[in-house]
Order: C-alpha cells, then structure tokens, then sequence
C-alpha cells in the first residue's frame, strides 16, 4: 500500500493490517495521522454534547400507532394462547365424557340465546354441549379442529355405529372465551 | 441480571406482533438514527421524518433486513442514509451546512463548574461542530458514524455501501479536513490542507 492508497478511497476492501503496515513504514503518513488524531478529544466532547439529543416525543406516538395498525390485527398473542388452552380443554371435556361413560341419550338442552342455538338442525350441525348453557348470545367463540376417538361420539349422544370405536374421528370444536367447549361437530 | 435484549431478538418479537420489543428497540436506537440525520441535514424537521421513516421501513412485511448480512444498526443507518440521499437529490445541493444551535440542541454547556473551562469548551465545541458541518457529505457521514456515535468500522462499511478500508480512509481524511479547519478558525490563516500534500515517496 502507497500513500495514495492509504489516504484515498480504497477501491477494495483492504485489511487492517495494510493501513498498520504503511503507517509503520512511512513517517510522513504517520505524522499525518498523528494530526489527524488531534481532534479526537474535541470529537469526544461534541459527541458526549450531543448525547441528550433525541427525536421528539411525537415521532414515538406516530411509529406506535403504525405499529397497532400493522401488528394489532395481526399477532394477537394472549388470543393465540388462549386458543391453545382452548383446544385443551375441548380435548379434556371429551375425554372426561368418554372415560365417565356419560351417555347421554338426547343432546343437551341449548339456551335461547346462545351462539350454539339453532345450530344442530343443520345437517351435520354443531352438537351443543352442557357448556353452552347459560352462554351470551355474542360471545365470541373460537373454532378448533381436533381429534377424537370414534366412541367420543356415542359418549355425547350422538347416534353412531359401534363398529371402529377405538379409531379417531376429526371434529370440529366451538370454544367459549373462558377456555370451555360449547359445541362440537364431527367430520367424519 | 438478566442480559440486556440483542437488537436481533427485539426485532424478532416485535415482528411477531409484541409492542414491548418495538418501543424497546425504538428507544435503544432512535437516538443515534436522530442525530445522524440531524447532523447530515442539519434539520429537526427532516431528522424526525427521517427517523420515522426508518422505523416504519423495519415494520413492513419485505423490509430487507437480514441477520445472515449484517447487524440490525448497520442496516437502520443504511436505510437512514438513503432517506438522506433522497432528501439530497430533492433539493439538488448539500443540505444547509451551518445550523443553529438552538434550532438544533447543540450549544449545550459541556462542564458547568468552571465558568473558563465551559466557555473555552463552548467554543471548541461550536467551531467543531461548525467543521463538521461543513465538510464534504461522504466525510461527514463517516465522522457522523464512527467518532461522533462510535459506529464500528465494519457496520459503518456496511451502513454506508463501501469496503471498511474504504470507512477508514474517509475517517482519516475527514480528521485532518477538521483540524486544518480548526486551525484555520484560531490562526485565521490559509494553511494548505495536510491531507492534500502527499509528502513521501512509499
């Protein structure tokens, strides 16, 4: 490296080790760079006067409100987590009705005004489950598709062949806010 | 104590949709983006679009930013610095290189317990700051990044576009392009520039 290289603009991306060689060998570009470092202290104290500087309350307010719209929507996590408690639960309420050996011989009774109602006069409809008594006619609901054995479907009253019933079933499951099954429907 | 956040993690959370990691990575470089803009343009009013600009940039779904490339502040400068080059092109000349300090914040005292020391600091301070002002845009920025809030060489390379030996050529000019200036502002002569004169035969 020259001192043409050295104190132009590189054209290539050259080591550290470059500049340290040249600067060893040439007094002259030493005794530059030594003068070059006699603004250091100066640069410091601007930079340190500098420091309490910082965009305007307003920029934050601006960003934080783009950021709502884009992300709001979108992620949603407590929703998410809740959705996952959710499906375990559906889960545990079938289970609870399979090992029990609940049989119920009709469908539970649905209130009025629940999401649910009116819904099991559908061709394969939603089934109301005791959870949806009671339920607010907006309450907001969340659908999760799960897997259950085939016996699952007896269990809860729903007329089915015994054949097969160690085989799962996929079904779709209507879940409250507070984490309990309203309805379920099986697909299969 | 748990350790601080790496500007990777907050970017990973907060584009998976958690507030906290966003206003957390906002206030952790918001600063330093400011000032880098307020220092090229010599605007609060551009500085703030500016910083604003970059963030919203980091918030779309294709913003560009890839870990496996570089650092999270190597690519907040670099957007920074585009915006800025457009600012530049739009007004076709170099920003206003003299700006106020009050406009801007920067005649702040540096040591309040002697009177002298703080007067003398003032002074060297504004007659820096006027420097650095006025030097070419390529030079400023790369005093802007590296002295003035102590980018490393590697990022600002990245920032800026360019090979670091590239970074520490600039940086070295831009040093002496300040003290020649310096030292003509206390001499008040015309010392031809060190940095011109080559001076050895390597």
């Amino acid at each position: 490296m020259n001192c043409e290289e050295y104190w132009n603009e590189s054209a290539g991306p050259e080591p550290e080790e470059d500049f340290d060689a040249h600067l060893a060998a040439c007094p002259a570009c030493a005794a530059r760079y030594a003068a070059s470092g006699s603004v250091a202290p100066d640069l410091r104290l601007l930079a340190a006067a500098m420091k309490h500087i910082s965009a305007p309350p307003g920029v934050e307010a601006q960003l934080l409100r783009a950021y709502r719209e884009q992300y709001g929507r979108r992620a949603r996590p407590a929703r998410d987590a809740r959705w996952w408690w959710a499906a375990a639960a559906a889960l545990l309420l079938a289970a609870s009705a399979l090992f029990t050996g609940a049989r119920a011989p009709h469908p539970p009774q649905v209130a009025a005004n629940s999401p649910v109602a009116g819904i099991e006069e559908e061709e394969n409809a939603f089934t109301a489950l005791p959870n949806a008594a009671g339920s607010a006619q907006d309450e907001d609901v969340d659908l999760v598709r799960v897997e259950l054995p085939r016996s699952a479907i007896t269990a809860l009253g729903i007329p089915a062949s015994d054949e097969g019933e160690a085989e799962s079933v996929e079904a779709e499951v209507l879940v409250g806010p507070d984490g309990m099954a309203r309805a379920v429907r099986f697909l299969n | 104590m748990k350790p601080p956040e790496s500007d990777h993690q907050l970017f990973e959370r907060l584009r998976a949709g958690q507030e906290p990691a966003f206003l957390a990575l906002y206030h952790k470089r918001q600063p330093a983006l400011y000032r880098f803009a307020l220092q090229m343009s010599g605007s609060t009013s551009i500085a703030e679009d500016i910083t604003q600009d970059v963030f919203l940039a980091l918030l779309r779904d294709e913003c560009g930013f890839d870990p496996d490339r570089g650092s999270l502040i190597a690519y907040l400068f670099g957007i920074a610095r585009k915006l800025l080059l457009r600012q530049y092109e739009r007004r076709r000349s170099e920003m206003p290189v003299d700006t106020g300090g009050e406009e801007t914040g920067l005649a702040e005292p540096v040591d309040a317990s002697d009177p002298l020391t703080d007067l003398a600091a003032r002074e060297r301070i504004a007659a820096l700051r006027r420097a650095v002002a006025s030097l070419p845009r390529r030079y400023r920025e790369v005093v802007v990044l590296c002295d003035l809030e102590e980018v490393d060489y590697a990022d600002a390379a990245e920032a800026l576009g360019c090979p670091i030996g590239t970074v520490r050529s600039r940086l070295h000019r831009a040093r002496l392009m300040l003290a020649d200036k310096l030292r003509d502002e206390r001499h008040g002569g015309d010392a031809v520039p060190a940095w011109k004169a080559a001076g050895c035969a390597i």
